[in-house]
């Protein structure tokens, strides 16, 4: 696992804290034809160099996810957010990530590079595989690297875990080169396995650092019971992504 | 013959059911058991091999995790029905604050030894990832058992198996 200081980051966040002071809802709804499907994206404008690109399931239903795009928009980072399991018909079930294919996503990031900006994927929970499984595919067959992921309290466990021994996780963990940020709530159980996953992912050949995100709870801004710290925690996610982003900026694609 | 070949049939069937009516899954991970020395909330250190000779439910728990909420006043249960046996229960709290365990211990009553882990060094020893977690251990101090999630725990089966491992040693 690697840790490092970014001295400039402080300096970068300062400047996106004070134009997401100015944040406007720039959300428009494209419908992008990938491999003969329609699939409707959110869209949130903006003009800088930087696209995250999140594999949101939720069939466009997540407002707090949709204000922190707003916010990262309005501090010049363009996010996308399609509806995968629209675009296909499948119900919002952990097994619909497996009937969304692959292709599909890699036409997507097609469409996101196609726009000259450095494109991250983010994802949150059992979404994370998406991200894992496609970022493989890509670096298989094509040439233009990726930017880096965000993994937010990744849930890869293969199966139940098994108290005294080492969780297997998904197949896809471990298959990606990718640099990974991996973000874990404090407050639940998952953050005494960060170091096992991360030890995992880093076998792929990904630069992995972790951060855990204090008193809260894994899936913190979806929580309809969500305690101060949550709410607080929520307002902050867009600084916590923007902080991620500059971080990857700083970290390598192996090769 | 053909009575033979079903009654050895039935035996391998039930000799890999790992499931049983309690839940508690046979334990298949190394035999070394790791060590546990940790404070209680009044300060008194415990040593989990200072109870060998009894048969001991470690539990690993956090205040967050509604199954654990939930589940401990089954323990406080199990506690009484053990009574008259060599019978410990261990419940390590999952690196929370004092303040946070006290809250908890306030609202939920628990009746057992709670112990302190600020640091999170027996969880990663013990391989836990996720909250409960339980390890018996027999009067020998291995584990035999585990369970991952809330249960009953003063269930008639429950206590019937775990009876069965002080009798049987």
């Amino acid at each position: 696992m690697c840790k490092r200081n970014f001295s400039f980051n402080s300096v970068c966040l300062g400047f996106f804290l004070v134009s997401a002071c100015f944040v406007v809802n720039a959300r428009e709804v494209t419908a992008f034809d990938v491999t003969n499907v329609s699939i409707d994206v959110r869209i949130f404008k903006a003009t800088g160099n930087r696209l995250l690109l999140g594999f949101a399931c939720d069939e466009g239903r997540s407002h707090a996810e949709e204000q922190t795009a707003a916010a990262l928009a309005a501090g010049g980072v363009e996010v996308w957010m399609p509806d995968m399991l629209s675009a296909y018909m499948l119900p919002n079930l952990p097994s619909s990530r497996h009937e969304i294919p692959t292709d599909a996503l890699l036409g997507l990031i097609e469409k996101a590079l196609a726009t000259g900006k450095e494109v991250y994927l983010i994802a949150s929970g059992k979404d994370t595989e998406l991200v894992l499984r496609v970022a493989s595919v890509w670096e298989d067959s094509h040439e233009k690297p990726l930017s880096g992921a965000i993994l937010l309290f990744p849930r890869l466990f293969k199966a139940e875990p098994v108290p005294g021994v080492i969780p297997e996780y998904v197949d896809v963990v471990g298959k990606t080169k990718l640099p990974l940020i991996l973000l874990e709530g404090e407050r639940t159980p998952n953050r005494w396995g960060v170091k096992s996953l991360s030890s995992q992912l880093e076998i792929g050949g990904s630069q992995v650092v972790s951060q855990l995100i204090p008193s809260v709870r894994g899936y913190f801004f979806k929580r309809p019971d969500a305690n101060r710290s949550e709410e607080m925690a929520t307002a902050k996610l867009p600084d916590l992504i923007m902080e991620s982003l500059l971080k990857l900026e700083h970290m390598h694609v192996k090769n | 013959m053909l009575k033979t070949r079903l009654f050895i049939l039935l035996m391998m069937l039930l000799s890999c059911m790992q499931v049983s009516a309690t839940n508690l899954k046979i334990f298949k991970g190394d035999d070394q058991v790791p060590a546990l020395q940790l404070q209680d909330l009044q300060g008194k250190v415990h040593n989990l091999n200072d109870y060998k000779g009894q048969v001991v439910l470690l539990q690993f728990w956090a205040t967050y995790c509604p199954p654990c909420r939930k589940e401990m006043p089954s323990m406080n249960n199990l506690q009484k029905k053990m009574a008259d046996v060599p019978f410990k229960i261990l419940a390590v709290d999952m690196g929370e604050s004092r303040a946070e365990v006290d809250e908890f211990i306030s609202q939920v009553k628990p009746e057992f030894t709670i112990l302190m882990d600020p640091e999170g060094e027996s969880i990663a020893a013990w391989k836990v990832y996720a909250a409960p977690s339980n390890f018996i251990i027999d009067t020998q101090g291995k584990i035999r058992y585990t369970l991952y999630g809330g249960v009953e725990w003063d269930s008639p089966e429950m206590v019937k198996q775990l009876k069965a491992l002080v009798v049987t040693q």
